[in-house]
């Protein structure tokens, strides 16, 4: 037999008896004997008769030498099956004349499928499904157009499309994919051919995106045969494996060419004699490896993704087999989303054994690969505002989260989505209310702004969390690390400059440079968790200043000058630097940090271990309830981990909310009022409470509660939100503890201004006493003498030594007075 | 087993078969049977447990594989180490009319042709190992069938002379008229198994098995009808089945390689059957500490039976410690402690504990007296030297090779309730390459979490353990932290004396049943803790979250040490005063 076509892979199914009785007898009605080139066997091996639409595509057929199409699944047909059934052989179609209009409906053996049916059908949907009802062409048709044009290979079809146009189309094609594909396949052939009748390559349908995808360990026995799709990700991929389609021999003796033999269910047979009349010589075809077609085949494992894993188990693998392009389609580590048929192949014992295992080897024929994001959630393009590349990247998105999508919509119209959030947001680390609305708002951030200039205005949030030990904050930090669309958790204390930002690096073996990114690059458009950020070596913190507010980290060493985007969030916290927070030091005294990176931050936390028996309480309470109680029945009214990271990835990608005018207004009006404050009436001193950067934060983070509430306007309510968030951030670390009001210069100098203007009137206190008491050129003083004339003359006695250092330092520096050691001259 | 017309010990399929053939003729439709039971694990059920079929059953060890018989039934006790998956088989055929099963055997029991009537069914696979670090109190190898050997010492010496054992066995079964040799079973079982499979079984048995040793003695255990969330991995469980050991797969090997053999390949690389035996599973049990001790005293858990258990093992545990009472008693609840409860990364009931003030010539003392308390003590317990050369050579977590498509073993996989000894006065400094800090990072992990990370390659995944880890360290550990730290202060080091086996069976009994006794806490106790707590923070500011947590732990395992179920006032009243001590000796 010559028939070019090697059928789709028997099926247990087709290991059973007769059917029917008919006989798969090739006869044409014309009465003219068929020659082999004009027998078309059908890819369908489970019909038994499969009449050719037209006369146009037999002959079209023959063109077609070994139409790959088939190919995919030919590798799979086993040996069993002539072991098991040696008496069958594909029933070749008979090709009985085009166009028999009343020709019997033809049913697939075993099914309801009728041959005709699944032809009309699948035409069909391929011509009539439109994308949106006025599209003029239909999509399908326009993809096929598009294969045309480009001499590809394969169609992609929408599953989702199909189950949409025809349901029953669908369920028959996910029940009998084997069947269904092999019509599918002539349909789309007949069709290429009709639209371009030269066109030479095989158009294959690749089916995608089912209405439901099968968790691998759910995978069990009346899956079998069945389309499944599955998520995974690939651990390993064996080499290429090419596979005999098509074998040529060569007569040893005379050198005679035999015609070529095709594989027939996965064996060929090495003719015994030469063919030529002449020779006839016995065991002398030899097989010529070049004159051989072969086509690709590729065994690929895949292992399900940690999170389908249940508790207590390990990883379940299954094996896949690709086919020609699909060779080589994922590498390992890949996180793919399959689509293919489940299968499986009886083992035997041995080639000789007659004892056959009764095992199956199960592996799936693999139509249609996806690969899926590796992060959890969707990266791209978070913040950025380049336009034009949003809506492509639509079509790509997965669109089989409708449901989930629709949900999220439906949560976030609830009026106290945000406190849920809240609520939701590290759910057993109680109190820190408003702590958690500033980390929810840096999660969801605000929108990044390019100006023409050429100017960027960052949308990232910066949160600092300071505060005593064991209150929690590095449990804040892990969870919002576990949360982040994409970060790094790092710890001050081990990292240093070039680990948080990027190094050069000899690669080893070639010598080359190359650079490796840090922890801060690597976290670009995600969250960099920076654990004991006041334990981190100067050096690295002062590169900070460049990552926060530029967003990029420049790099110039060993010939390698470059500048990387590290669009990152920074969440950092720190430890006082006393054991304990000192309320009546600045924060930059507690902290250590210098006031110019401080000022970077947009909110700074303060969380205190207030010595409060209240708090001791409700501690004492949560930890025997923990011990002792079920703390599940706790937990109410929250949105799980998995939603809220669905959630936030949705809004972040997907909303982009504009300032409304109305918010733009409250912007402004709060924010001369908060500089206005700090004018006291009648006071001479001057106290900033607002500096442009908190305008700046002020707007990333209304941004981000509109984002909140998917909306794509910021609104006033908003506006007013982020002033208090900033307040209250504010007020804990920016109070001047002396006067007891908001002071920036806290944060951005680190010396409050009623500090400074203390420290101004023991200067001139000082300059007094000392015009008084010492002339010119005279003898020096002692300064504790001159401490205590200073503690008996001013109404604040708390004075200290350091305290008058310091301002007979400035007076030095007037040139008014010498200090030597202990003793202080006039000059 | 007169009046059965099958023999559940030697022929389990025979029972199979018959309670199938029965179901079928009973009109049931075999196409139905598919992730059910017809009877069979019920009837084994009845057989091992109501009848003592039990003790009858051999154990699977290195020793026994030699004689026992394929297609008998065996037991098999071992700690789940790794999942293969599913495998598919053909459950059900129908052969010249009559229904057959391959449920329970690799092999077919008649060729199956070209059968039109063929159910596929799963089953899993399962790799089990023996329990990393089982105590030979605890191996139950020492007993069972064979109890014409006494006790696990000779169990060495019998391994040597493995012939006059296998005479021995064969004249003691031949006497229980169990007939096992190949023609008698042949007689028996008919004409039904193909010949050739069974004289390959018994011929290749004896000379396929490759020696094994105690702790590399691998079974593959299929598991049929059993929901998923039964069987966890790091579990221990005792399965009984029939046992098969497969000789003839190696012709495959010989045999032309062939492009669809791409998967069986795989298969060989990772479960070579001539040397991993296989076990069929029909009834699996979970095994808890007491089931494993050997001779458990039969008793009923009073508290008056108790608290004499718990002095005198109070007593022996002051005795090993040189005589250090405060050491004894946290020791005490060290043994007793385990993790009842998870909330979010919080591992509730751990307590893990370090004695320091150890020097050289303590730890040569006291450090091996420790272990052995602990060895006799417990059923798994390791030793692990803390040393930079281990830190940075061994392999601690499990990983993932998928060249072999095996989760190969590290230190850390063990069961639930091990025990991990770490000697940290060995550590001298050092550099730690990237393998070691991985190790130490792991090792602390687990102490913090009691989770160990399994490294996928791709990924990692954190699994929960659940080990009771004492370390021994000169100055307080700082890179195992630990939950109870305390200076250790011998006063004696008189010999710790011999105790009998029957007190050591108490003890373990009693450290077995109160670890695993439910605890609460009434609403007036609960005021009193809090009180307490919110009393000493006031004071000691330093006091968090961490303290609060140990002293709970602490005051449910006094609760538990006395056998009682709910925390009264004088076990929290001691709890507080052995804290006070500690801080005393800390200070």
């Amino acid at each position: 037999m010559v028939n070019n076509t090697p059928s789709r892979r028997s099926t247990p199914r087709r290991n059973t008896p007769r059917r029917n009785g008919s006989t798969p007898a090739v006869s044409t009605p014309g009465g003219a004997p068929s020659s082999p080139d004009h027998m078309v066997s059908s890819p369908i091996g489970n019909t038994f008769s499969s009449p050719p639409p037209s006369d146009t595509r037999r002959k079209r057929a023959r063109r077609f030498e070994t139409p790959p199409s088939h190919s995919r699944f030919a590798a799979a047909s086993t040996p069993d099956d002539s072991a098991n059934s040696p008496a069958y052989s594909p029933p070749p179609a008979s090709s009985e004349g085009g166009g028999e209009p009343d020709a019997p409906s033809m049913f697939v053996w075993g099914t309801s499928i009728s041959v005709q049916d699944m032809n009309a059908a699948i035409l069909m949907f391929l011509r009539n499904f439109r994308w949106r009802d006025d599209d003029e062409e239909g999509k399908y048709m326009k993809a096929i157009n598009h294969v045309i044009d480009t001499e590809g290979e394969s169609l992609d079809v929408d599953a989702n499309d199909m189950f949409e146009y025809d349901n029953d189309l669908y369920t028959k094609m996910v029940r009998y994919p084997l069947e269904v594909l092999a019509i599918f396949d002539i349909v789309l052939m007949d069709m290429v051919s009709r639209i371009k009748p030269l066109f030479e390559k095989h158009i294959q349908a690749r089916i995608f995106n089912l209405k439901s995808s099968t968790s691998m360990r759910n995978l069990n026995p009346s899956d079998i045969e069945k389309m499944v799709s599955l998520k995974g990700m690939i651990i390993r991929c064996s080499s290429v494996i090419p596979e005999i389609r098509e074998a040529v021999f060569r007569c040893l003796v005379c050198g005679h060419f035999s015609d070529p033999i095709v594989v027939d269910r996965g064996r060929i047979s090495e003719p015994t004699t030469c063919m030529k009349e002449e020779c006839k010589t016995k065991n002398s075809m030899t097989l010529v490896h070049n004159r051989c077609r072969f086509a690709d085949k590729q065994i690929v494992r895949v292992q399900e993704t940690p999170d389908e894993i249940p508790e207590g188990g390990t990883p379940h693998t299954v094996s896949l087999l690709m086919h020609d392009k699909l060779v080589d389609a994922g590498k390992p580590g890949d996180r793919v989303e399959i689509t293919g048929i489940y299968r499986a192949m009886p083992m035997r014992v041995g080639q000789a054994q007659r004892t056959v295992k009764s095992l199956f080897k199960t592996y799936i024929d693999c139509l249609h690969i996806k690969k899926t994001d590796k992060s959890r959630m969707n990266v791209e393009d978070p913040m950025e505002t380049e336009e034009g590349c949003t809506p492509q990247d639509d079509q790509g998105t997965p669109m089989d989260d409708k449901e989930q999508i629709e949900k999220l919509k439906e949560l976030s119209k609830r009026p106290d989505i945000y406190d849920m959030l809240t609520r939701s947001l590290a759910p057993n680390i109680w109190e820190l209310d408003d702590v958690k609305k500033g980390l929810l708002c840096q999660l969801f951030g605000g929108s990044a702004l390019t100006l023409q200039s050429g100017a960027n205005f960052r949308g990232d949030i910066n949160i600092l969390l300071v505060g005593d030990p064991g209150t929690s904050k590095s449990q804040l930090l892990q969870y919002i690390h576990k949360l982040a669309p994409r970060g790094i958790y790092t710890s001050g204390r081990g990292s240093s400059a070039v680990g948080l930002t990027a190094y050069v690096a000899k690669d080893p073996e070639t010598g080359e440079t190359v650079l490796e990114s840090g922890a801060l690059v690597l976290s670009d458009k995600g969250i960099c968790c920076i654990d004991e950020f006041d334990k981190m070596s100067e050096n690295a913190r002062s590169m900070l200043h460049e990552v926060m507010e530029q967003q990029t980290v420049s790099i110039a060493k060993a010939g390698i000058i470059a500048s990387l985007n590290a669009r990152t969030s920074v969440l950092a916290c720190a430890n006082p630097s006393g054991s304990r927070y000192n309320p009546r030091l600045s924060v930059i005294d507690n902290i250590h940090l210098p006031p110019t990176l401080l000022s970077r931050f947009d909110l700074i936390y303060l969380i205190l271990d207030k010595a409060d028996e209240q708090t001791d309480r409700r501690l004492a309470k949560h930890i025997v309830a923990l011990h002792f109680e079920n703390p599940e029945n706790s937990e109410q009214n929250v949105i799980d981990l998995p939603t809220l990271i669905a959630y936030l990835s949705y809004a972040r990608k997907n909303i982009h909310p504009e300032l409304s005018d109305e918010a733009a207004e409250e912007l402004t009006r709060g924010y001369v009022e908060m500089r206005r404050r700090g004018n006291f009436p009648g006071s001479s001193k001057k106290v900033i409470t607002a500096t442009p950067r908190q305008i700046e934060s002020l707007i990333r983070l209304s941004e981000a509660l509109a984002r909140i509430r998917f909306s794509e306007l910021v609104e006033k309510k908003d506006v007013m939100e982020a002033f208090r968030l900033l307040e209250v951030a504010l007020q804990q670390s920016a109070t001047d503890h002396a006067t007891g009001t908001i002071d920036m210069d806290l944060i951005t100098t680190g010396v409050s201004a009623s500090e400074r203007m203390r420290r101004d009137n023991l200067v001139g206190l000082t300059r007094n006493i000392i015009m008084e008491k010492l002339q010119l050129g005279g003898p020096s003083i002692r300064m504790l003498e001159l401490l205590e004339e200073l503690k008996q003359r001013s109404i604040n006695a708390e004075l200290h030594l350091t305290d008058l250092r310091n301002a007979l330092g400035t007076l030095a520096s007037e040139g008014f007075v010498t200090v030597h050691g202990d003793s202080v001259k006039r000059v | 087993m007169v009046g059965r017309p099958y023999d559940c010990l030697a022929n389990p399929l025979g029972a199979v078969r018959f309670t199938f053939e029965k179901a079928v003729s009973s009109g049931s439709d075999p196409a139905s049977f598919n992730r059910s039971d017809w009877g069979v694990a019920d009837l084994f059920r009845e057989f091992l447990f109501e009848n003592d079929g039990l003790s009858q059953v051999p154990i699977l060890t290195p020793s026994t594989v030699k004689w026992v018989q394929p297609n008998s039934l065996v037991r098999f006790r071992g700690m789940i180490q790794d999942m293969l998956g599913n495998e598919f088989y053909v459950g059900a055929y129908k052969s010249k009319d009559t229904w057959n099963t391959n449920k329970f055997t690799d092999v077919s029991q008649f060729p199956m042709g070209s059968s039109p009537d063929m159910c596929v069914w799963e089953r899993r696979l399962i790799y089990c190992v023996p329990v990393p670090g089982q105590n030979l109190w605890a191996d139950a190898t020492s007993d069972g069938v064979a109890n014409t050997f006494a006790t696990s010492a000779s169990r060495e010496k019998r391994q040597r002379d493995a012939c006059s054992v296998y005479d021995e066995v064969e004249m003691q079964d031949s006497n229980n008229e169990i007939q096992d040799s190949p023609s008698a079973k042949k007689m028996r079982e008919g004409e039904s198994l193909p010949s050739e499979d069974m004289n390959v079984g018994t011929d290749c048995g004896m000379v396929m098995v490759p020696e094994f040793d105690r702790n590399n003695f691998p079974c593959l255990v299929k598991i049929y009808d059993s929901p998923e969330s039964d069987l966890k991995l790091n579990d221990v469980f005792e399965f009984i089945g029939v046992l098969t050991f497969d000789t003839d797969v190696k012709d495959d090997k010989n045999g032309e390689i062939q492009l669809e053999n791409c998967f069986d390949q795989e298969e060989l690389v990772n479960q070579p059957p001539s040397k991993v035996p296989r076990l069929h599973c029909l009834v699996h049990r979970k095994l808890s500490p007491s089931d494993l001790i050997v001779r458990a005293p039969t008793m009923e858990p009073k508290p008056h039976l108790i608290k004499e258990i718990r002095q005198s093992l109070l007593r022996h545990l002051s005795v090993v410690l040189g005589d250090d009472d405060l050491a004894a008693n946290f020791l005490l609840l060290h043994l007793l402690s385990k993790v009842h409860l998870r909330v979010d990364s919080i591992a509730v009931g751990k307590l893990s504990l370090n004695l320091t003030g150890f020097d050289k010539s303590s730890i040569s003392v006291f450090g091996n007296r420790i272990n052995d308390a602990v060895k006799n003590l417990l059923p798994f317990s390791q030793c692990i030297p803390f040393t930079v050369d281990f830190l940075n050579t061994a392999s601690l977590a499990p990983v993932k090779d998928y060249q072999t498509d095996r989760l190969v073993p590290g230190v850390l996989q063990c069961a639930e309730g091990s025990h991990f000894t770490i000697d940290e006065t060995e550590l001298q400094s050092g550099t730690l390459n990237s393998n070691g800090v991985e190790n130490t990072r792991l090792l602390k992990d687990l102490m913090e979490f009691q989770k160990v990370e399994y490294d996928f390659k791709y990924y990692k995944m954190k699994m929960d353990a659940d080990v009771q880890i004492l370390i021994l360290s000169e100055g307080k550990s700082n890179i195992l932290p630990a939950d109870i730290v305390i200076p250790f202060h011998p006063s004696s080091a008189s010999p710790s004396g011999i105790t009998d086996e029957q007190t050591l069976n108490a003890w373990r009994w009693y450290l077995a049943i109160a670890r695993s006794l439910p605890h609460s806490i009434g609403a007036d106790m609960q005021k009193v803790v809090e009180d307490d707590m919110v009393a000493a923070r006031q004071v000691d500011r330093s006091l968090g979250t961490e303290d609060f947590n140990r002293w709970l732990t602490m005051g449910r395992l006094m609760g538990v040490s006395f056998g009682e179920t709910c925390l009264s006032h004088e076990h929290w009243q001691m709890v507080k005063e052995m804290e006070r001590l500690r801080k005393e000796r800390l200070k």
